[in-house]
């Protein structure tokens, strides 16, 4: 009987038949579906709020009734655009923010490259003492939320000339500080800078460490002397690295909203970010979301451009840990000392002295009395007292606050167990069927709120989640508008470290558990899992200590319910509650630090660990 | 004990390139066949395409009379629906799961209550002398001792089909000799049909019952490892096959005095038959060439080039303008560099090859072989 149908199935050869069958093959089995299903959710997701983004700008709605009684809700109009453009708001609301925005951001970025590039070089080449601590040491202001180096800079440059207390300046030299060193794009700069050069520092020294030394020994066998060797061997080799630092620097700047708020906002110094925020609050929508449009452009062409111009290069030098350099370390001689005393200095200004600042501050009964008897711990313990901050209880009786807490913690760790997961699941079907189209669409759409800075995302989603879509109720106000806007603002790195853990797991693995007739779930939940598990739980840390401190991301779509620390800080800035703002961002600055601290650990005994499996997986 | 396999028609295309080039291939009962070629043959696709880790384009597939694949009716067993089992050629041990859960896990996905589970395990681990390695983990053996583990997984689930890739590629050169009789020991005492690739032709002529050579997705030919070695169907398995690596030369043929003669080099060789075509490509292998240090009738003067001793035997590199010739000596001879030696053929060792097709000429009955031998007809 089989014979039989075999022959005539050889007989009647029917290409379109094998076809079809092929493809049902593949749309029924489980990768399939789920690839499916997340490209429909994640698509929605992603997608969707982009074009209510575009659509709200570009069609007239019933709420614009106030700009002029002529216009016919539903129709579609360029007039938001060109407002922006060439209206009598443009100046105001769009050149000059658009200005400050990309020269805060071209400056900052520059110093952060030059100083982390520098400060790199010698915490990983030279035989600098204590480097290994000061490398740790200096990347603290980057796990420090940006919003706290602000609150610092605030508390120690505050001027009564615009309104308050004095700040330390004022206090230890007796004159108040001149304007432009209080607020506006010079500590705006200088606080980016200090919060990002950490990043650029952990970039270039990534890529000084995988050098093979052998390049700059070949150089000094053939007589070069050491200048000559840093300028044209070093400093090519890692000259990606250093441009890929500026890039990456500048791109985050865009979305630095709080920062820029905080001490741009006193001297009506706006950039795109706070513009943005600025037009929210005053009803301005079209307004708002135009600039939210603007700046998912800007970041999208410098990180094409990155992409374009360090492609290939750059993916060569973002080795994390690297190889470890084996070569003598450069001698820097009777420079040993003073220079250490500098890198110590810094890594003082901008890593411990902001902590300490902010601490002292909450402990002020009055700011900017600085006599002993104005200590107090009431920020931190005291009940409610009318006289004092409104009646707000200190921060560790203070139920806003506690719940506040409560929230973040939820926040952080929901939105870190979900973005880990799914990102794996995504990894997975990525690695697993690269070249098929569903893969290479999920890769896409997964990488795409990359592209939107944190808080025009912020907006899309205020846009789309404000009223009832289809099925989906008005999200607008819950706490799940917050975890699923964290998930898929995450999902790009969650995708990024599942893909690595994913790529450690030999496919040999999957196979082996097939042939012992292992179905897909059964494969994922007794082989990929376990093995995953060590790559995706720093993965998971990340995402943790980064929701913590998230802050423009949400900042839009909070409401007093929702309330976490980082947005109840800043709003007790907006009101001048200086103290009981460093309380919570120091709180928060705690819980990044021990997270960070939690990362490194698993971080290390994790390297250890793969080392055994790839002992394990391969004998030559 | 052992089944059928038979492969019908098999073609697989990554994009471009095909793996499988309309494959046909009956593996009989408790055979231990051998897949064999360089890399990028597409020996390895096939017994991925056997064991259901690759979906074929075309073609069918069936494992003792069940079919496990037709492209044609839409049919694609999953691999762990194929009572197949495989050693990988890197183990694919898990990594996180000790001995007794690597061997088990086929077991244990059956159900099989768990005293059971461990019973077998235990049973399978002594037979390869393992025991009281049950609670280690991959990383804490020996690659040796890797290899017993994966060996171990695949007896465990006792499938009908033993399906092997480059299992013994990742040990050193002792090991795998140990390693081959056990597996050689294993399938005589099992029977089971067993489907064994590698690229290295001294395992392939030392394990096989069967050798399938391949090259370019096809079959090149199918034989006892005897008959692949005596009697390569083209030029490329005669070069493939045998180290060191057979000789081949240009010849003439022509007749004098009644009798068919072959002319390489000046070296000439009565023919036991009389081919049609003038010149061909003539193939001898190192052992078939014995060196006289006297004048020979039949035989110009070479040169010694190298001369290499290796324990048991020696090689002797000879040379006469250009042409370097390739000797297996078992005599324990004392040739000096560039003496003068003269060589001697056994005719009945030559194998001559059409210019063109590369495909063998003779058989040795002297028929005219046209076709490489196809599958399935011993």
């Amino acid at each position: 009987m089989n014979k039989l149908a075999n022959s005539i199935g050889l007989i009647h050869n029917n290409p379109f038949k094998r076809q079809l069958n092929l493809i049902r093959h593949r749309i029924t089995s489980p990768q399939f579906v789920i690839s499916v299903l997340l490209l429909v959710v994640l698509g929605y997701l992603v997608l969707m709020p982009l074009y209510g983004l575009a659509e709200r700008t570009l069609v007239w709605k019933d709420s614009d009734l106030r700009i002029s009684k002529e216009i016919e809700p539903g129709t579609i109009t360029l007039f938001h655009w060109k407002n922006i453009f060439s209206g009598r708001i443009a100046r105001s609301f769009f050149y000059k923010p658009l200005l400050n925005t990309l020269l805060t951001g071209t400056i900052a970025a520059l110093i952060a490259m030059l100083l982390g590039s520098f400060l790199a070089w010698l915490v990983t080449r030279t035989d600098l003492p204590g480097r290994n601590w000061l490398k740790t040491l200096l990347t603290l202001p980057y796990i420090i939320p940006s919003f706290a180096i602000a609150l610092a800079w605030e508390t120690l440059f505050r001027s009564p000339k615009i309104g308050g207390q004095p700040g330390f300046f004022q206090v230890i030299f007796n004159v108040p500080p001149p304007e432009w060193l209080s607020y506006g794009p010079v500590p705006i700069i200088i606080t980016m800078a200090v919060h990002y050069f950490p990043f650029a520092l952990l970039l270039v020294s990534g890529a000084l460490a995988t050098i093979d030394t052998q390049l700059e020994e070949g150089a000094e066998i053939l007589g070069a002397s050491r200048w000559t060797i840093l300028r044209k061997i070093t400093f090519p080799v890692v000259a990606p690295a250093v441009i890929a630092a500026f890039v990456l620097t500048f791109g985050r700047t865009i979305g630095n909203f709080a920062l820029q708020f905080l001490l741009g906002l006193p001297v009506h110094y706006h950039t795109l970010a706070t513009m943005l925020y600025m037009s929210l609050k005053m009803g301005f929508e079209p307004i708002a979301y135009v600039l939210g449009i603007i700046l998912i452009v800007i970041t999208s062409l410098v990180v094409y451009g990155s992409n374009r111009y360090l492609g290939k290069n750059l993916r060569r030098y973002e080795t994390v840990g690297g190889k470890g350099f084996k070569g003598e370390p450069a001698r820097l001689g009777p420079w040993r000392w003073p220079v250490f005393s500098m890198v110590g200095t810094v890594a003082f200004i901008t890593a411990i002295f902001p902590l300490m600042l902010l601490a002292y501050q909450t402990l002020m009964l009055v700011k900017g009395r600085f006599d002993l008897g104005n200590l107090t711990l009431h920020f931190w313990i005291g009940a409610s007292d009318p006289d004092i901050v409104s009646g707000e209880p200190g921060v560790l009786q203070n139920p806003i606050i506690l719940s506040a807490a409560w929230n973040s913690i939820r926040l952080a760790v929901l939105s870190s167990i979900i973005s880990t997961i799914l990102g794996l699941i995504v990894a997975y079907l990525i690695v697993r069927n690269h070249k098929s189209v569903t893969a290479t669409l999920l890769d896409q759409i997964s990488f795409l709120p990359f592209l939107f800075p944190a808080i025009a995302f912020g907006a899309m989603y205020l846009s789309l989640f404000a009223t009832r879509q289809g099925p989906i109720p008005a999200l607008y106000g819950t706490f799940a508008l917050l975890v699923i806007i964290s998930v898929v603002k995450r999902l790009p790195y969650a995708v990024r470290t599942g893909t690595s853990a994913i790529t450690q797991i030999g496919v040999e693995l999957e196979e082996a558990a097939q042939i012992e007739g292992a179905s897909w779930l059964q494969r994922i939940r007794m082989v990929v899992m376990p093995l995953a598990t060590s790559g995706i739980v720093s993965g998971f840390m990340v995402t943790f200590v980064g929701m913590m401190r998230e802050l423009s991301l949400i900042i839009l779509l909070i409401t007093p319910q929702t309330a976490v620390l980082m947005t109840l800080g800043f709003r007790y800035a907006e009101d001048g509650w200086v103290q009981l703002s460093n309380a919570l961002v120091l709180l928060v600055t705690l819980i990044t630090i021990i997270g960070e601290l939690i990362v490194w650990r698993l971080g290390k005994s994790r390297l250890s660990r793969l080392r055994e499996k790839q002992m394990a997986g391969k004998k030559e | 004990m052992g089944v059928t396999i038979d492969v019908k028609n098999l073609t697989k295309k990554y994009g471009k390139v095909t793996a499988l080039d309309r494959v046909n291939l009956t593996i009989q009962p408790g055979e231990f066949l051998v897949l064999l070629g360089p890399s990028g043959c597409g020996k390895t696709t096939l017994l991925r395409c056997i064991a259901g880790l690759e979906t074929p384009d075309e073609g069918e597939i069936s494992i003792d009379d069940q079919v496990v694949f037709s492209a044609e009716r839409g049919i694609s067993v999953p691999s762990g629906k194929r009572r197949v089992g495989m050693v990988f050629q890197s183990y694919a041990l898990w990594p996180h799961m000790a001995v007794y859960e690597n061997v088990g896990f086929g077991l244990r996905l059956r159900k099989i209550p768990p005293k059971d589970v461990r019973r077998q395990v235990d049973k399978v681990l002594e037979d390869l002398s393992m025991a009281g390695l049950g609670n280690r983990y991959p990383s804490e053996l020996s690659g040796g001792q890797q290899q017993r583990v994966a060996v171990a997984r695949l007896l465990a689930s006792k499938p009908p089909v033993f399906l092997m890739d480059e299992p013994l590629s990742n040990l050193d050169a002792r090991l795998r000799l140990d390693m081959r009789s056990e597996l050689k020991r294993l399938h005589y005492q099992l029977e089971v049909t067993t489907v064994y690739v590698t690229h290295d032709q001294t395992e392939a002529m030392t394990m096989a019952t069967r050798v399938v050579v391949m090259e370019g997705g096809r079959i090149r030919q199918i034989d006892a490892p005897q008959e692949i070695y005596r009697k390569p169907a083209n030029i490329f398995i005669a070069e493939f096959v045998g180290m060191p690596r057979i000789n081949t030369f240009p010849a003439k043929i022509f007749m004098q005095n009644g009798t068919c003669w072959a002319e390489m080099d000046g070296i000439k060789i009565p023919l036991p038959w009389i081919p049609a075509q003038k010149e061909v490509r003539a193939a001898i292998r190192p052992e078939d060439i014995t060196i006289s240090v006297n004048p020979l009738e039949n035989s110009p003067e070479f040169q010694v080039y190298a001369v290499l001793p290796c324990g048991p035997e020696i090689y002797v590199q000879v040379k006469r303008g250009n042409r370097i010739i390739m000797i297996r000596e078992t005599r324990q001879l004392d040739l000096q560099m560039d003496q003068p030696v003269w060589l001697k053929i056994d005719p009945a060792a030559v194998n001559l090859y059409d210019i063109q097709s590369g495909l063998l000429l003779i058989s040795e009955n002297g028929k005219t072989a046209e076709q490489p031998t196809k599958g399935g007809n011993k």
